[in-house]
């Protein structure tokens, strides 16, 4: 990916497919760009170990690490930590992924 | 020095009426599409035809390398589209006589042109092995022809069609005898039960239609399970996925055998809630033995039931 001279870094957007490619997530993520952190609530019966999560990053942003498959998000005591990188490559902001799964009334 | 440049003009071949083939011609197209299954047709279409000068048809025959179940026959009329698009039927021929491996129609109608279906009923015998078909016919000046089609290679996989799952009821599904159970059946057959049905309507979350392995009651609430129904069966939820021969749709989708061999299962979870209609799961027995791809035809939240279809391999 090109180099350029943007400075921002964030992340715009959080989906969260299952294994049949359909969302997972209740509602619209929550992405709170000071605390740095996505909050996101799945539906009940959600196989956290089978998500393919995908970001939506601000012009010419990167991610690291890539999203290349399947992601095991089931260990909930230690969440995801995703960081963005700026199209300038100078700012770094690490995300963290916490999901909450709908609990059974 | 003297340049001599000459022009000379094309002239367009003037266009000639092509001429008829002379003679006994045939021709034949395979009419089937997908995974050539047990217990399911091939259907072909062979066409024979001779310049009405010459003579009449006599005979039209199919030869299988593995001969074909009961039900196999060569149709014994000549089909044409009204103006109302429906295909009518005529009869020119005798009906079929199968004998072994050869099919035959001796025509009874004098005619020197015909198409004629040709459906070959899978055998269990012709399982996971190549078939190919000689078509060939005898006209009255006495000359013969003949067309080779194939081989095809028969499907190892196995299917079942609308099968009823209903809540608290039949609701004992079996991969490996594609069946479905009600309770006291599950206990007599306890170690075949891979999963069950059940329809939950539980305000707050989506449950709706499931299938879920005995082994995991946290998504078996108001089960009570039979005693030896125990198993845990990867199950793996597909969307869209409305395969052909299953879906009985307009989508031209097929599952083959190939695609239960590659289809990754070791990480999938062991149940599927809210499963809806048109979508399916992926399924691997306990024992490794099966594969099978469960689409799910329609669900009714009325009647608490849910019908499913099955193709299956055994893949161990």
């Amino acid at each position: 990916m090109l180099i350029t001279s943007r400075a921002q870094c964030y992340v715009s957007n959080f989906e969260l497919l299952g294994s049949d490619f359909q969302t997972v997530r209740t509602q619209a993520p929550v992405i709170d760009t000071t605390a740095l952190t996505i909050n996101t609530i799945v539906f009940y019966g959600t196989d956290l170990k089978n998500l393919y999560p995908q970001f939506s990053l601000v012009t010419d942003a990167k991610l690291d690490p890539k999203i290349i498959g399947k992601v095991d998000f089931s260990d909930l005591a230690n969440p995801k930590k995703y960081t963005v990188i700026s199209g300038n490559r100078q700012v770094k902001k690490t995300y963290t992924v916490y999901i909450t799964v709908q609990p059974k009334p | 020095m003297v340049i001599v440049i000459f022009f000379s003009s094309c002239k367009d071949k003037e266009y000639a009426i092509p001429l008829p083939k002379t003679g006994l011609n045939n021709d034949c197209i395979k009419r089937s599409l997908g995974p050539n299954i047990v217990g399911m047709n091939i259907e072909f279409t062979y066409a024979m035809a001779l310049p009405n000068a010459t003579g009449k048809l006599v005979s039209s025959q199919v030869e299988a390398t593995i001969a074909g179940a009961t039900g196999t026959y060569l149709e014994n009329k000549s089909y044409y589209t009204n103006g109302s698009g429906v295909d009518v039927g005529i009869v020119v021929g005798n009906p079929s006589v199968t004998t072994s491996t050869k099919t035959e129609v001796i025509f009874s109608k004098d005619t020197c042109a015909s198409t004629l279906r040709y459906f070959y009923y899978i055998p269990e015998e012709a399982r996971g092995k190549s078939v190919s078909f000689t078509f060939s016919a005898k006209s009255s000046d006495g000359e013969s022809v003949s067309y080779t089609m194939g081989p095809y290679v028969i499907s190892k996989m196995d299917m079942k069609l609308d099968l009823v799952l209903s809540d608290n009821n039949n609701s004992y599904l079996s991969i490996a005898d594609m069946a479905v159970y009600n309770s006291a059946a599950a206990v007599a057959n306890a170690d075949k039960i891979d999963l069950v049905y059940l329809y939950r309507a539980i305000t707050g979350i989506t449950f709706l239609h499931s299938l879920v392995s005995p082994a995991n009651t946290e998504y078996l609430p108001g089960v009570t399970l039979p005693a030896g129904v125990t198993k845990s069966t990867k199950v793996s939820k597909a969307w869209s996925l409305r395969d052909f021969n299953l879906a009985r749709l307009q989508y031209g989708v097929y599952i083959d055998d190939v695609d239960f061999d590659v289809i990754d299962l070791k990480d999938a979870p062991n149940y599927a809630i809210n499963t809806k209609a048109e979508a399916g799961v992926w399924v691997e027995t306990a024992d490794g033995k099966y594969r099978a791809y469960v689409y799910v035809n329609k669900v009714d939240n009325t009647t608490k039931t849910m019908t499913v279809s099955i193709k299956r391999l055994q893949v161990k």
